[in-house]
């Protein structure tokens, strides 16, 4: 049998207004890295990291999407392909999180039915120019029905946590299979009963 | 100073109509003032005379201040006109190279280097191509890794894959762990993935 690298391979995406900080959030997630400059995403961009839950390797493919508006035809089109999606807004900026209700819209007409949704308020460390109240984040979150964090790609807060919170989530909904075994077959008692047990 | 302080003021007589001043009106005034004058001298009586003389000269100097006037807010009128229009020729030229003309529509300066030329479906198929590369690259990466630390034996075939469907392809692109199992396990795998339901 050859090696894998990995078990799974879910698909995250992130949405929100230009600016908010969807490229940084991503970029400490996925290179510990954090970069002052604003360089806008042209249209879309992916990066690959790999975590390890429940004792599964974990491939997370994650796409960037610009914020800009002049983008949306190119952007909306990744939204069907992904397991979970990250609404991101920036708490120093009202207008971002006003419009988190557009991008929930979005995700209506385009995204799959099940796909897995979370709210995050970055720049949580400019405390002083914050706008958008924590409670306000939470109260949307819960409306939604979705989980929420405050992060910030700059401080490294709440940064893994919500990706692992999120590739959680959709393990959780995910049919359990043997790992490394390409030719199980997936229709065995054990693997029913296995999904079964992580379904109800 | 004026050298010829006789004739001089008789020069407004010459004038054009529409080129007389206020100051004009007073020379002719005094021209005729003068003359009457020499008249009057001569021991001929002038005085009813002399009032209508003013009178009309009173008349001539309130028309012609007011058409100067006139003129003059004329003038500056059309000045603040024309500044005006080269103030907005100018904004709409030196602008960001492009105007707006009516609703949806967009002027193109076809001497700005940075002017939109490509189409969003050109970006598109770009950013696709480019993605598509950088996914190939990082499982090149991650098989040459393998192969380093002896890992992938020399003949297995690699077995590392990312998902390279674009999303404009119907597949709503199941986790990998459903895509690997083999042909024959289609319609099982099918059951699979609709039971979630």
């Amino acid at each position: 049998m050859a090696k894998k690298t990995y078990d799974l391979l879910f698909k995250l995406l992130l949405i929100g207004d230009s600016g908010v900080g969807k490229t940084c959030v991503l970029f400490r997630f996925s290179d510990d890295a954090f970069n002052t400059t604003f360089i806008s995403t042209i249209g879309i961009d992916f990066k690959i990291k790999t975590v390890e839950l429940q004792g599964k390797k974990i491939k997370l493919q994650i796409w960037d999407t610009a914020g800009q508006e002049r983008f949306h035809t190119i952007t909306t089109s990744y939204y069907r392909g992904a397991m979970g999606i990250m609404l991101v807004y920036d708490i120093t900026n009202a207008k971002s999180f006003e419009n988190i209700s557009k991008w929930l819209r979005n995700i209506d007409e385009h995204a799959n039915e099940d796909v897995e949704r979370m709210l995050l308020g970055n720049k949580c460390d400019i405390e002083d120019k914050r706008v958008v109240p924590k409670t306000k984040g939470e109260q949307i979150a819960k409306e939604h029905g979705i989980r929420f964090f405050e992060t910030s790609a700059k401080a490294n807060i709440n940064i893994e946590k919500a990706f692992v919170t999120l590739a959680e989530d959709i393990l959780r909904k995910t049919p359990v299979k043997e790992p490394n075994s390409e030719n199980v077959d997936i229709s065995s008692g054990s693997g029913i009963t296995g999904w079964k047990s992580k379904c109800c | 100073m004026e050298q010829l302080p006789e004739s001089s003021p008789a020069l407004a007589f010459e004038k054009d109509a529409f080129q007389l001043t206020v100051e004009d009106v007073y020379d002719i005034s005094y021209v005729i003032g003068r003359d009457l004058l020499k008249i009057s001298n001569a021991g001929e009586d002038v005085s009813e005379l002399q009032f209508r003389i003013v009178r009309v000269l009173e008349m001539f100097e309130t028309l012609v201040n007011k058409y100067n006037l006139s003129l003059e807010e004329l003038k500056m009128e059309r000045d603040n006109l024309k500044s005006e229009l080269e103030r907005i020729l100018g904004d709409s030229s030196s602008g960001h190279g492009t105007q707006m003309l009516g609703p949806n529509k967009l002027v193109v300066d076809l001497k700005d280097p940075n002017r939109p030329r490509f189409t969003m479906q050109e970006l598109k198929e770009v950013l696709q191509e480019r993605n598509q590369l950088k996914a190939q690259l990082l499982v090149a990466q991650e098989e040459l890794q393998l192969y380093k630390s002896g890992i992938l034996p020399q003949a297995e075939p690699a077995m590392v894959e990312v998902d390279l469907n674009s999303p404009p392809t119907n597949n709503p692109t199941p986790p990998i762990t459903r895509e690997e199992a083999k042909e024959e396990k289609t319609t099982i795998k099918k059951l699979f993935s609709f039971r979630r339901k």
